[in-house]
């Protein structure tokens, strides 16, 4: 049964993954890229870590897609503006993302035999179990984080904010 | 760990300045703190400590810290003279001091979960900091060049550490060390896959070929006192970073990346040098130099004995301080001229015979020739590495420093013909800095023992 | 313990709230008389005729919101595992919160004092 939705979401995901990048209309392509975090956010759930899942929507699919389309909205969609691409960068691309793909999938080659006795605890993902490891185990990582906020507020304030013009 | 927290500490203090008017004395309340810092990880030389096992206080931290500490705080002293924004001096103060303690984090993590925050602490910063000129066309260029590929390879880190985790159930990297050891031999290819995932990353991180692209574009495009800060503290940090990670970690299965590093380091040197030798702006030969010196650097990486540690750290600080010191001049030069081309050096040294001998003792220093900080730190780094039997890739280091003297010494020449050159005026604060980097770099070519003996 | 079956009710639930939506818009879509005209066409249809299209760029100031919303939104994520686990982190994760807590808030302050969030 889960692995029948494992495919399922797993194609789903692949396939949205592609209209994203696909699809002409970048507002299309925002829209589509939202379908595809929630198959994601199936898999989270397939892996046990429903909070994952309910985080990936909230953060991934709310927020962070309305930044998108607000960086959408900031440009200038009416021109054709964008320069056709060489065929030489395409090859390139073409290449590069291919030799991508060849590691990842040779890297699966072997996975199921992985060296025993430090197998992870498939149980972690679940709210409860998260909460004690992150504030007693990563209790430093997340206080560190709190600093990439501070760093990530005062920088959106100093590049997003208007400049008065007499002072 | 002190250094941490007191630079978070500045740094919130920097960013409330404003709001509460004590922005006056704000500069001199963080030079205080950066020397009081200084003396607290001198006071903690020879401790251990292990922070929740997140992070780790042993000589190493302390001895990157205190290169990262240091350079700060001369960049500090190059900031009071040069910064132009003065509108929003503290929160540039505070991004700065946010991204120096994300380079603690790199060179004091234990685990891989704080080598990301540590990577994206000073990532953000530094994105931030290259496009904060909004009016200036090759700012905003750098800013979101040096974001687009910046987060690739954040993203290529990430990948390679979930690999990791999935091979080794652990972000623990002397665990993951235990575990490649005990394995080694029926290590999954998910391991090594997350392996060179994080290489790419890393590489990217300290500019080395064939993931330089972004480097001489994002140094030429930042406003300077952003790329004396990039070129100096953030390569230390991502090199302490760098070395940490593959003696812990990676340290049992050499045999699978030595290669690679060894033709990325070649490949880095050559391209760096030779490309070097084609410019015009001094901007952009000190980016492209910076690119040449991350390929020695790898050299000591390579090396993976007792030396390496003693001497990447002498390399690093020999190169940060020569560096700001041409990046201090350059900044008064392209004051004064309005560009950083080579020529605005012209006739400098019959002038400011001051500057033109800080300018020959840093080039001296870059070019690795005695009796400058620069020699030493090339010699030990090619001891180390021919001790590991790298005695091709040492010998095409040495044709590469070879070229390098062309483009250093060019500068050396142009400041010696003409002398149609106005006066260039530095502040007090700028002199302070000249002359201790210039003397640090003669004090350390003199007696280089101390230094190189700190860490074995 | 929960284990991703129990979510199958929740599964159900969406693919009953989508069906709803799809069975709903096809109905009208089937049902509904069509007239078009070139006045019904018109995307505001209230006698003004429309200027351009609605793909102007539009000011930063949302955008520099809509950030700020997100660095808030992924800070309070963090609280949920602490919640759940208040009682058992006892006295040490209320420390921890409070820390990272009073950290962001002074963020809050600092953003609220410079004005970023001012619409004029």
């Amino acid at each position: 049964m889960t692995q029948y939705f494992f495919y399922f979401l797993s194609f789903l995901a692949i396939f949205f993954a592609a209209l994203v990048v696909l699809s002409k209309n970048p507002v299309h392509s925002v829209l589509y890229l939202i379908l595809c975090f929630f198959s994601i956010a199936g898999h989270y759930i397939l892996l046990n870590a429903q909070f994952l899942a309910a985080v990936h929507i909230i953060v991934y699919a709310g927020a962070i897609m309305v930044l998108f389309l607000f960086v959408l909205m900031l440009m200038n969609l009416n021109r054709d503006s964008e320069p056709p691409k060489s065929w030489q960068g395409k090859v390139a691309a073409t290449l590069a993302a291919g030799l991508l793909l060849l590691v990842f999938t040779a890297s699966i080659k072997g996975a199921d035999a992985l060296p025993s006795g430090n197998q992870p605890d498939n149980t972690v993902g679940l709210l409860t179990n998260l909460g004690k490891t992150l504030y007693n185990d990563f209790m430093l990582p997340f206080e560190v984080s709190s600093i990439l906020f501070l760093v990530a507020m005062v920088g959106a304030v100093m590049i997003g904010k208007r400049e008065e013009v007499s002072e | 760990m002190n250094a941490l927290i007191s630079l978070s500490v500045l740094g919130i203090v920097a960013m409330l300045s404003e709001i509460f008017n004590f922005k006056k004395f704000l500069y001199s309340l963080i030079l205080l703190g950066l020397v009081a810092a200084i003396g607290v990880n001198v006071m903690e030389w020879g401790q251990f400590q292990l922070w929740y096992g997140m992070m780790i206080v042993d000589e190493f931290t302390l001895a990157f810290s205190g290169v990262i500490l240091l350079t700060g705080f001369l960049w500090f002293l190059l900031v009071a003279d040069n910064h132009q924004d003065k509108a929003h001096i503290s929160d540039h103060f505070a991004i700065s001091l946010f991204a120096m303690a994300g380079a603690i984090v790199m060179v004091s993590y234990n685990n891989l979960s704080m080598l990301f925050l540590g990577i994206e602490i000073v990532s953000i910063s530094m994105y931030i900091m290259a496009s904060t000129q909004k009016n200036d066309l090759g700012s905003n260029e750098a800013g979101f060049k040096y974001f687009l590929m910046g987060a690739f390879a954040t993203g290529f880190i990430l990948f390679g550490t979930a690999l990791l985790y999935g091979a080794t159930a652990t972000f623990d990297i002397q665990k993951i060390g235990v575990f490649v050891t005990e394995h080694n031999s029926e290590l999954p290819a998910i391991f090594y896959a997350g392996l060179i995932l994080i290489m790419v990353g890393m590489a990217f991180k300290i500019s080395a070929v064939p993931f330089h692209w972004w480097a001489p574009d994002v140094y030429t495009g930042s406003p300077t006192l952003i790329t004396a800060f990039m070129a100096t503290i953030v390569k230390t940090a991502a090199f302490a970073a760098f070395l940490r990670l593959f003696i812990t970690c990676f340290s049992g299965v050499e045999l699978f990346w030595n290669q690679t590093i060894m033709i990325m380091a070649g490949a880095t040197i050559l391209l760096g040098n030779i490309t070097a030798l084609l410019q015009n702006d001094f901007k952009r030969i000190l980016a492209f130099s910076s690119v040449a010196h991350a390929g020695y650097m790898l050299l000591a990486v390579l090396a993976m004995n007792n030396q390496s540690g003693g001497s990447l750290l002498f390399y690093l600080l020999a190169y940060s301080i020569s560096s700001l010191s041409a990046f201090a001049v350059l900044l008064a030069v392209a004051n004064l001229k309005g560009n950083t081309n080579v020529q605005s050096f012209k006739g400098l040294a019959k002038k400011n015979p001051f500057l033109a001998f800080v300018v020959i003792v840093a080039m001296l220093s870059l070019a690795g020739i005695p009796p400058t900080a620069g020699f030493f730190a090339k010699y030990y780094i090619f001891t180390a590495a021919i001790a590991n039997n790298y005695v091709g890739l040492t010998l095409v280091a040495i044709t590469g420093s070879i070229v390098s003297i062309f483009y250093y010494f060019r500068i050396v020449i142009v400041m010696f013909e003409g002398d149609e050159s106005t006066e260039v005026t530095v502040g007090s604060n700028t002199k302070a800095l000249l002359v201790i980097c210039s003397v640090l770099v003669i004090l350390l070519g003199l007696m280089p023992d101390f230094l190189i003996g700190l860490l074995k | 313990m929960s284990t991703p079956a129990d979510y199958l009710p929740i599964l159900l639930q969406f693919i009953a709230a989508l069906g709803f939506v799809v069975l709903t818009i096809g109905a009208t879509h089937l049902l509904g008389p069509k007239r078009h005209t070139n006045v019904k066409n018109e995307t505001f249809e209230c006698g003004i005729e429309s200027v351009g299209n609605a793909r102007v760029p539009f000011s930063i100031k949302y955008f520099l919101v809509a950030i700020l919303f997100v660095l808030f939104d992924v800070e309070v994520i963090f609280m949920y595992p602490w919640a759940v686990n208040f009682k058992s982190l006892g006295v040490r994760g209320l420390i921890e919160m409070f820390m990272f807590m009073s950290l962001l808030l002074l963020g809050f302050f600092y953003i609220i004092k410079k004005g970023a969030l001012k619409w004029e």
